[in-house]
């Protein structure tokens, strides 16, 4: 036993940190279930009574792939030729016929849209620049502006459908960069084709937006918060007649009497026009103010608009902010020609320049003549990115924004004012969605055959390896427990090819035992003890198992590398699998027959 | 329990029978694939795919009678699964997801009365479905030359020619099956898609892993038996893992019986494969790869006794 100390200890340490990567799933899978027993009113107090614990359990559970909970996966591209055309001064016949061309090469080349282009116009012995940036330049410097532009335009593509996926409102959205002009969109459960297609295509809608006067801005939402404790409050006298001033109050009496202000806090001082909240609580106070009565008591002409990034609060809670603004935008983002990000050199501050055309230029002198002092939101897609105060009249329509706390910051404005400028044209390349049904279905069927062929291989094993295979068996218990929690903590997502990659684990540490089993079974027959017969057929299986379970580790490895999407979830519980049961099959097996064997030889039995 | 005591079958001694049998196994299928081909999936081909459930059973001629209507003329129509379960798919590309959309209005207007939820709907680019192909293709030839290059590092050059043209013949014998039973067997989705190339590697994965552990008790036995001639440690080494492979195999056949059976309609292109796959790569560990370390033997013997 003692021997065995540290070992022991090991196999406990790793159970018990497989059990606390597993509790959340666990817990997630209870609370849904509670959640769907209940109804109405009861799931809504559920809901809020649970809130934390929800969301913080669904993030750290395992998670089930679109395959398994039904959901979309888009894939889109960024159209280059189409930017191109966009790009492009001056466009005459030469112009479109050099550009029809590139369109039918780009069909079936590799090679860049730009280098075709480029190819395409030295061939008919035409400068780039023709078309492109000014007559001085070459083509080097044309084909790189080129290049560049198509790079942002990804970037703009992003934005605009992060902030849209962001206010649609799917739980656990994945929106990733796939090469130079991709991008990958999964949505968990959606599935209403429609409306995730309108998310993702057409252009983006830019808009200038005065915010109201903050002392309206605030009357307004007292009245919202006092409407609201006459509602819940009728029978709470108490609280009415509360003289304590309100400064003295507990956080719990200060939301008791404000339902509003309670989770939409204001600062008098700095801020009164705009309200502040957690993002937990972003959800609330949106059903707040989407409600009937509610809408009745904000004026027709004020709109309430979210920020579209949170700022980092106080214990590190992240913080979105609620403006009010004007409906009728003052102008709308088409007349932007240009933008950029830069660092101002005489104060060493981020600042983002801003140009617009004539027409443009002539509106926002006298938008910007006549709000003086007041501040414009940069509105996109019904998204506040920034809502710069204005210093004086901007005539000549270049204009420079500053106040960014950093350049990432100011990057983000200028992906933002180009989205008016120019739209990033994304188009669908690919397109998956699986319906929930299917998905539950897929589910069944997965469960169900990992465990009815868990079940038959355990049987087997103990009616063929006796002692040996009920430890074979536990062994078995343990993988499928690792495997597991190294997909939660991993935060690995399981698909149904990972499922079936969990049951050729499960073959795979079947198999380790055999091997040892049978070596095992060789060595008693030569007449050794048991004992001995177990420590020569550990030692001698270790090669053949080390190889081929190195030789197949590779091969999900390069599976890994070169698949996409379900096969990738195949190769990554393969490897996972395979690590876990060369630990349990081998180390674990060993601890306890040298424990089986140190009380007694005679409980142990190879068959 | 016991299934086997010890043998002594001369395995490699009739290996010239089983060449017969792995060759005439691998023509059939050739021929199969050069006449009959395989199906390859949307993935790899590109266009729009779409699967709906009806909530009364249809007829695979009025759905297709439908698509006509449609224009969408070189639709594939099947079903997936059960008869209320219908499969489009078009090679037709639009732009976005227009084609899809069609066939639900279309299928909407055809079956007023019949209404259906669409399971499973993919578009795919012409252009992805390349790189598809291509990264596929990647990832199979990555994995053989990675295996070769492992398992000659840790044995001999010989035995990684073993092990990879047992695999080549694994995959061959396997990819012939899978065109021959393509479309006889209702209910069987055989077509190539990404599932069925992981399918292909685990194949290989499990192949490779069985022929390793035959060759390391080669390896072994070598070290023991320094006089005895390669064929018979050779045959020795079989009959020694004998058992443990039969139980392994037998294990993991279950296994893929049970995936194949219950697994869903997902999983059972994948299962027929693997079952294939299981069958073939026992198989070739014995009468491909060992043999094929018993033929370089045998030559390179030959050839000392010439010089002699």
């Amino acid at each position: 036993m003692r021997k065995n100390r540290n070992k022991l200890i090991l196999i406990g340490l790793s159970v018990l940190l497989a059990l606390y990567f597993l509790y959340p799933t666990y817990r997630d899978y209870q609370l849904h279930k509670q959640l769907r027993s209940l109804t109405g009113a009861d799931s809504l107090t559920f809901v809020e009574q649970n809130e934390k614990a929800i969301r913080e359990n669904r993030m750290k559970r395992i998670k089930l792939g679109l395959d398994l909970q039904g959901g979309m996966r888009v894939v889109l591209e960024v159209n280059v030729l189409k930017l191109l055309e966009d790009l492009a001064k001056n466009r005459d016949d030469a112009f479109t016929a050099v550009l029809k061309q590139v369109r039918e090469e780009a069909k079936t080349s590799e090679e860049s849209p730009v280098l075709l282009l480029r190819r395409a116009f030295e061939v008919r012995q035409i400068r780039m620049s023709r078309y492109y940036l000014a007559l001085r330049n070459t083509n080097d410097d044309v084909a790189k502006y080129l290049e560049d532009e198509s790079v942002k335009a990804i970037d703009r593509g992003i934005e605009i459908v992060r902030n849209r996926v962001d206010q649609y409102g799917v739980s656990e959205p994945s929106i990733q960069k796939l090469g130079g002009t991709r991008i990958i969109v999964e949505l968990p459960g959606a599935t209403n084709e429609n409306e995730v297609r309108q998310l993702l295509q057409g252009t983006a809608l830019l808009e200038f937006k005065l915010l109201k006067d903050s002392d309206l801005s605030y009357r307004v939402m007292e009245t919202i918060d006092k409407t609201l404790a006459a509602a819940s409050g009728k029978d709470s006298v108490a609280a009415k007649k509360d003289t304590t001033a309100e400064a003295d109050m507990t956080p719990e009496e200060f939301a008791k009497k404000h339902p509003f202000f309670g989770i939409a806090i204001i600062d008098p001082q700095n801020a009164p026009g705009e309200a502040f909240v957690l993002e937990e609580n972003k959800l609330k106070v949106q059903h707040i103010l989407d409600r009937e009565d509610i809408q009745q008591l904000i004026p027709r002409d004020l709109q309430f608009l979210w920020s579209a990034k949170t700022r980092t609060g106080g214990e590190g809670k992240k913080i979105f902010t609620l403006y009010a603004v004007k409906a009728t935008p003052e102008l709308t983002g088409g007349v932007i020609t240009n933008a950029r990000a830069t660092i101002d050199p005489s104060f060493n501050q981020p600042i983002v320049t801003m140009e617009m055309n004539n027409e443009g230029s002539r509106e926002w002198a006298r938008i910007t003549g006549a709000n003086i002092n007041k501040r414009i939101a940069i509105v996109m897609d019904n998204s506040i990115f920034s809502a710069p105060v204005v210093r004086s009249k901007i005539t000549g329509g270049n204009s420079q924004i500053e106040g960014m706390e950093n350049i990432d910051e100011a990057r983000l404005l200028e992906i933002v004012l180009k989205a008016g400028a120019l739209p990033a044209p994304v188009e669908i390349v690919e397109h998956r969605s699986v319906g929930p049904s299917l998905g539950e279905d897929s589910i069944r069927a997965g469960l169900l055959s990992a465990g009815l062929a868990t079940l038959l291989t355990v049987i087997f094993m103990v009616l063929y390896y006796h002692t040996g295979g009920g430890v074979a068996d536990l062994a078995l218990v343990f993988c499928l427990l690792f495997v597991l929690a190294v997909l939660a903590a991993f935060q690995g997502t399981l698909t149904l090819p990972g499922i079936a990659g969990i049951i050729l684990t499960l073959a795979v540490a079947v198999d380790a035992n055999v091997l040892i089993y049978e070596r095992i079974r060789e060595e008693t027959a030569t007449g050794k003890t048991l004992r001995a017969a177990i420590d020569a057929g550990y030692e001698k299986a270790w090669t053949a198992i080390f190889d081929s379970n190195l030789t197949t580790f590779i091969t999900g490895l390069i599976l890994f590398q070169f698949g996409s999407g379900p096969v990738q979830g195949f190769a990554l519980t393969l490897m996972i699998g395979i690590a876990a049961s060369m630990f349990s099959a081998i180390f674990i097996t060993r601890v306890i027959f040298e424990m089986l064997t140190e009380k007694s030889a005679a409980t142990v039995n190879f068959g | 329990m016991r299934l086997f005591g010890k043998t002594t079958i001369d395995f490699m001694g009739k290996r010239k029978l089983w060449y017969l049998v792995s060759g005439s196994l691998i023509g059939i299928g050739l021929i199969s694939l050069l006449i009959k081909g395989v199906d390859l999936g949307i993935d790899f081909l590109g266009g729009t795919e779409i699967v709906v459930k009806f909530e009364k059973a249809v007829q695979i001629s009025d759905v297709r009678s439908a698509m006509d209507k449609l224009g969408i003329n070189q639709a594939e129509i099947k079903t997936f699964g059960s008869d209320r379960e219908i499969l489009l798919r078009t090679p037709q590309q639009g732009e976005g997801t227009v084609v899809g959309d069609r066939i639900r209005s279309g299928l909407a207007t055809s079956f007023p009365d019949n209404p259906f939820t669409v399971l499973k709907e993919d578009k795919i680019g012409p252009k992805v479905g390349a790189e598809l192909r291509r990264d596929a293709m990647y990832a199979v030839v990555a994995s053989l030359l990675a295996i070769m290059l492992y398992v000659a590092f840790r044995f001999k050059f010989i035995y990684g020619v073993g092990a990879v043209v047992a695999l080549f013949h694994d995959v061959l014998v396997t990819l012939g099956i899978i065109s021959l039973a393509n479309g006889l067997i209702p209910g069987l989705n055989l077509e190539i898609s990404q599932n069925m190339i992981a399918a292909f590697l685990t194949l290989v994965g499990l192949s490779v892993n069985d022929t390793v552990v035959i060759f390391d008790r080669i390896r072994e036995n070598q070290k023991i038996f320094r006089s005895m001639k390669l064929v018979e440690v050779i045959n020795k080494s079989l009959n020694e893992t004998l058992s443990r492979t039969i139980i392994t195999s037998g294990t993991i056949f279950l296994v893929l019986i049970v995936l194949l059976i219950f697994g869903g309609e997902v999983n059972r292109g994948f299962a027929f494969a693997l079952t294939i796959g299981i069958i073939t790569g026992t198989y070739s560990s014995i009468y491909i790869a060992s043999a094929i370390v018993v033929e370089w033997a045998n030559r390179a013997q030959r050839k000392a006794e010439l010089i002699d």
